[in-house]
Formats: structure tokens, sequence, C-alpha cells
């Protein structure tokens, strides 16, 4: 068995223009039962609930949403770690579901994901050398004295040093597991990386390091990202487009200019509303959506959104608005998007000031590390 | 904006360390503030900063041992809490300065619902009859804005949103009108459009009850939605202290500006975010001098060997920092 390349890009497909990921109407629902003996169905929990998107090679795609909303079911399904119940998922042009169980093993060397908690995704028990060494071995990628030549490539890859190969979990801070997350979910050169949360548990500082890894990897590999989060600025800064859920669905889908500058549904626009930004002087307490999600036992008839949303009419109780184009590459779910203006809060969000001082220093805080880091490469050299 | 009365709470040279197989961690090693009758003071950090240890030092909660009060004073309306014995501490609490966790689902008792924990909270304090206690747990959930809170007093917690239990907890703290509430990441384990509900109520009921507010937090954005006042701490000091307009628009230390260029912005598009390299260093082993050295661009010998103290730029700022203003060390 021939073993890659060690650094091959992680492209090798055939059409370029091909998605490397094309879900269409893909449903999970969770039976909910009830007795033990004599058990039977009495409902369902409709976590993902008709969706449809592509990914294309190189981007990242980023699900946005609030808890219960379906966004890590999704990223489950995409890599077949949970069975469908509905819909059809293909990975670079092979529909995954269909798979038998030899050819969906084959199927994750392209295919890998990243978990929120880098804490217990590690085995406590194997040193990070053993949990880098293991996915090598079981897809036949490298073997004898290749796996730890690979093991410290990796280690390099995401700033780790060879040494932290003897290491166990424990010995690490919570940044430096969610490295070796990563290097994990490289190491069989994957095409399509799932990132469930990847940075949700890291501290501010830390999160902005792994954010800069993450946008450094794909840029080297050609790596695709589907990448989960519900933080709409890290959304932001990492994504190309963007599709924002609520209880199954997707109710907006754009490039993310668009879907920042010009949300339109009234749930997009809420969200977008509501984050606390970092700047004292934007107005705050406005355009705040009142109440909870509904439980996604019983989601609301019509538009789910329609019991928080402000612009509900009755329309909106009766009949589920289709998932149409509002405008090119622009999708959303909403009956009276044409009507809905985008309320000011939405805009003094994305008008913050940032001051000269703070903008000088930054660039002196900037140049001065860029400085300390040339030195520290020339004197290792 | 410095207040001509004296102030609410001023905490001076506090140090809580702790006594561990490991060594000593001095979690909180020697920091001043006040919170002024009436406002906010955000206190921002990242883990294992000090923050949460600062504000259990002021309710009187750090386990001893292996907790050790290692010097300094808490004044509460010219009171020193360090020196009250523990009756009196229990008076205080819950009474006079209340508190608030990030979780609500584990500080609310399971087995009880809401309505006892609220009037548990409101007899322990108040001189009132349990058919009065409830009336006024009514209304502080009324005040929370729950909706039906006649009958929803007596729901257990798990029957409750997250978002609810948070409301529930705030009732809590603030049935026997605390002058000073210490809330403890409040929004950190909500959704967005529920931490925006709640930092919403916060700044209402804040306004409506005049109650001076300790706000800790690692969300910047949250700090500059609530607060007035901000100190930033790391690895247990204090490394700038302003008001939040000032910070925002001034900041003077190489932490401060790092932690800002960490957040990405939604109006700003940069490739790569500014981080800050390394991590926080272990709690056994804190770096000689400056305690940011190891991770700051800027660092010289100096900086590796004595500490800066923190000192007043002017008017309400202060930094403690060697280098600053930063743009002359460049």
């Amino acid at each position: 068995m021939a073993s890659d390349p060690i650094t091959a890009p992680a492209y090798t497909g055939k059409d370029p223009s091909r998605p490397i990921l094309k879900v269409e109407g893909l449903v999970k629902h969770f039976p909910v039962t009830s007795g033990i003996i004599m058990s039977k169905q009495v409902g369902a929990v409709k976590a993902v609930d008709d969706i449809s998107f592509e990914l294309r090679r190189g981007e990242t795609l980023a699900l946005v949403g609030e808890s219960g909303c379906g966004k890590s079911t999704t990223g489950r399904l995409v890599l077949r770690l949970l069975e469908r119940t509905a819909g059809r998922v293909e990975v670079d042009g092979e529909d995954i579901f269909g798979l038998d169980r030899q050819a969906l093993r084959r199927k994750r060397r392209d295919m890998q994901i990243i978990f929120q908690d880098p804490y217990a995704s590690l085995n406590p028990r194997m040193t990070v050398g053993d949990v880098l060494a293991e996915p090598l071995r079981v897809h036949r990628v490298a073997s004898g004295a290749a796996i730890q030549a690979r093991v410290e490539e990796l280690l390099g890859v995401v700033g780790l040093a060879p040494y932290h190969a003897q290491r166990y979990p424990h010995e690490f801070s919570g940044g430096q597991r969610q490295r070796i997350g990563i290097a994990r979910a490289l190491a069989v050169n994957p095409k399509l990386i799932v990132c469930d949360e990847p940075v949700s548990a890291l501290d501010v500082s830390i999160q902005a390091q792994v954010v800069n890894l993450l946008q450094d990897l794909q840029a080297k590999y050609g790596l695709s990202y589907l990448f989960i989060a519900h933080d709409l600025a890290v959304v932001k800064h990492i994504s190309d487009r963007v599709a924002v859920m609520y209880l199954g669905k997707i109710v907006e889908l754009a490039d993310k200019g668009t879907l920042y500058a010009n949300p339109r549904h009234p749930y997009t626009q809420a969200l977008l509303s509501a984050i606390p930004v970092a700047d004292p002087e934007v107005p705050h307490g406005r355009g705040i959506i009142q109440g909870d999600v509904p439980s996604p036992l019983n989601p609301p008839p019509g538009c789910r959104f329609h019991t928080r949303c402000p612009h509900a009419r009755e329309r909106c109780k009766i009949e589920e608005p289709a998932f149409r184009e509002f405008a090119p590459g622009h999708q959303l779910a909403c009956h009276f998007a044409e009507e809905i203006a985008i309320p000011d809060t939405v805009r003094a969000r994305q008008a913050t000031q940032i001051s000269d001082a703070y903008r000088r220093r930054l660039a002196a805080y900037e140049s001065q590390q860029q400085r300390r880091r040339t030195a520290a490469e020339e004197t290792t050299a | 904006m410095a207040e001509a009365a004296a102030p609410l709470l001023d905490v001076r040279d506090l140090k809580t360390h702790f006594k561990t197989e490991g060594g000593l961690f001095r979690a909180v090693d020697g920091i001043s503030f006040q919170v002024h009758r009436g406002r906010t003071l955000g206190i921002v950090g990242e883990s294992g900063c000090g923050k949460s240890v600062t504000s259990l030092s002021i309710m009187g909660l750090v386990p001893q041992p292996p907790g050790i009060r290692a010097g300094g004073e808490i004044l509460f309306e010219g009171e020193d809490l360090l020196k009250k014995r523990p009756a009196e501490l229990r008076r205080i609490r819950g009474g006079e300065i209340s508190m608030i966790f990030q979780e609500p689902m584990t500080s609310l008792n399971p087995v009880f619902t809401v309505g006892d924990q609220i009037t548990e909270a409101i007899t322990a304090h108040l001189p009132l009859g349990a058919a009065a206690a409830r009336e006024r747990a009514i209304a502080m959930l009324r005040r929370v804005r729950i909706p039906s809170p006649e009958r929803r007093i007596d729901d257990y917690p798990h029957q409750m949103s997250g978002g609810m239990r948070q409301r529930v907890m705030i009732a809590m703290a603030l049935a026997c009108e605390p002058k000073l509430l210490i809330a403890d990441e409040p929004t950190t384990a909500l959704d967005v459009t529920i931490q925006a509900q709640i930092l919403d109520l916060m700044r209402t009921l804040r306004d409506e009850t005049g109650t001076s507010i300790i706000l800790i937090t690692h969300d910047l954005g949250v700090i500059a939605e609530l607060a007035d006042e901000v100190v930033v701490m790391y690895a247990g000091k204090i490394v700038e202290s302003a008001s939040v307009k000032a910070l925002f628009a001034d900041p003077q230390h190489p932490y401060t500006i790092g932690l800002m260029g960490s957040i990405p912005k939604l109006d700003e598009q940069r490739t790569r975010l500014a981080s800050i390299e390394g991590t926080v260093p272990p709690p056994f082993a804190l770096p000689e001098g400056c305690r940011f050295n190891p991770r700051c661009p800027f660092a010289d010998d100096r900086c590796r060997r004595e500490q800066p103290p923190l000192r007043t730029l002017r008017d309400g700022h202060a930094v403690a920092c060697w280098k600053a203003p930063l743009e002359e060390a460049a």
C-alpha cells in the first residue's frame, strides 16, 4: 500500500467545480418513547428538519444558531456519525449513506471532525503520540518509522514541539489540547473538516490563536470547513458563507458580507442585534426579542419563529415559509422578507468606534510581536 | 468620575492565597479597587486571573483551609468584612451583599420549588411571615419579567429554561434589596438572545433600585454593555483600571490591547486576529517581575526583574506597566 506524500494538499478531486459537500433534504428525528418493556414511540424531536446546502472546495461555511437549533446534529449527520431519517449527503460526489461499512471507513479519510471540548475528546490514557498515530494506522496512511515522522510533522504543523508526543493530554492547557485535536483531524489528509464549536471552550486570547491556526491550515492544505458555532463575531471572521439555523431549519443562508450587512430574516436580525459589542458608545437594550426557543419536540406550526417574531402575521402561524432564493446567492425562509426593514441596532453594532489610541497601540503591539518572532527564528536557525 | 462620598466597597491590598500540595498559590495577590453607590464595576480577565476568587473573598466564601487570608482589608460601608464573625457575615451575605453565579442549574436546589428558595432567602433576612414572604417572592418574579409568576412560583428549577432560571437567581439575589450585587459570569452559559434579555434586565433593575454591581466576566462586550468602571486582571494582579469609556478609548496595558485585538469585530475586516502568545502562567510558577512579561512583546530586563506598580496616569485611569504609553516604547 503506497502511503501518501506527507504534506500533499488535501485536494485530489477530479472536478474542482463540484462541491465537496452537498446536503439535500436532510432530516433527523429522534424518537421519544414511553414505557420500558412495551416501549412505544410517542413523539419525535425534530432536530434537523429538511435542510439543504452546499459547501464548495476550500470554502468555510458556518452553521450558526442557539442551543437546540440542530447545528451539531447536522455536523454529525454530514460525517454519518448518526444515521439520517431522510435526505441525502454527498461528500465529494459520493452518497455517504449508500456506503457499506468498509467503504465508509475508507471515506472517513476524507472527512474529519474537531470537537468543542478538547478535554473530553482525547483519551487520557494515551500519549499524544499514540493519539496521532492511531488514525495513521487505522487508515494505513503510514507504517513503521514513517508513523513517528508523521506524528512529529503534525505536531509542528499545529505549533507544538516533537517532545510533546510523549506527554499525556492532562499535561496540556486547553488551547494546546485543541491543537492536538486539530492535528488528529489533519493526520489522514482530509478534504472536509467539520469544526464543531472548536473555540467556544477557550479563553479569548487562546481563541484567537486557534482561529488563526485554522485559517493558516486552510490556506496551506486547501481544506473545506463546515464551521459550527454560536459566536457571530468569530463566524464573521472565519467564514465565507453563513447559514443561520433555528429549530432544525435553515432560515437564512448568504455570503457573509450580505448576511451581516443585509440580514433579511427577522431571526438573523435578532441575533445580530443581541451580540454584546466591545464599544461602550453603542446604544444597547433595543431590538431584543423576547421569550425562549420553543421545544423541538413540538415546534410551533407555520413558521417556527413566529412565536418570537416581532413581524409575525396570521399567515406565519398557518403556512410554513419555503426556503427560497431572495437574491442570487441569498436564500431565506420568510413570507415577508421583502417588507421587513433592517433594524438600526444591526447597523449600530457594525459601526463601532475604534479609537486612534487603541489602533496605534495595537499596531505597535503587533509590529513588536513580529520583530520578536523574527529575532527568535534567527537565533534558532 | 470619582464620587466625593465614601465608596460602598473599598478593597485594599487584598491577598487570598491557597496552600496546596504543589505549593503556595497566590490567586489574588494585592489588589485594590472601589465600588461606588449605584455604579457597576466590571472585573475582566481570563481563566485563572483571580476574578472569581476576588468575589468569593468579598462574600467570605473562600474555604479555609486551603484558602489563606494573606492580607488586606475589604471595607464594606467602612467596616472590614475580613474581621467579621461568621454570624455577622451570614447576616450580610444574602441581605446586604448577594451574588448570582454562572450556572443557575447548579446554584438552585433541584428538590425545592423556586418559591421555597426565594422565600427562604427573604425570611432569613427580613422580619416577614410566610404569607408576606410569598407575596414578596411573587412580586420579585414579576419584577424579573417571569410571565404568570403566581403559577411559576411553584415550579421546580428543571421545569424552567436556562434564561428563566437565571431570572429566578436574580429575583432571589435582589429579594432583600441588597446594596451590592456580585454577578459572576451571569450570562456566560446563556444563548445570545437570552443573554441580551438578561443584560437588559440587569440594567433596568440597577437603574430602578440603585444597587451597586460587581460584574465579573471574560467578555469585553458584556463589560461595554453594563459596566461604569473596569479593572483588568491578569494572574492575580490588576494590570489596568479605568472608566469603561477610557478603557476602550485609551487602553494602556499590553495585555488589555492584546485581549481587545483577540476579539473579532463585526465591522472590521482583518485577515488575522491579533493574539497573545503563550498561555497564562501555571499558578505555582508565576514569573518574576511583571507577571505578563513572558507573553509581552514589549518586555525587557526591567520587566523580567521588577514588578510594575499600578500607577495613575490621569484621573481614574491606572496601569501597571513600565512601558506605558506604548507608542513611546515601540
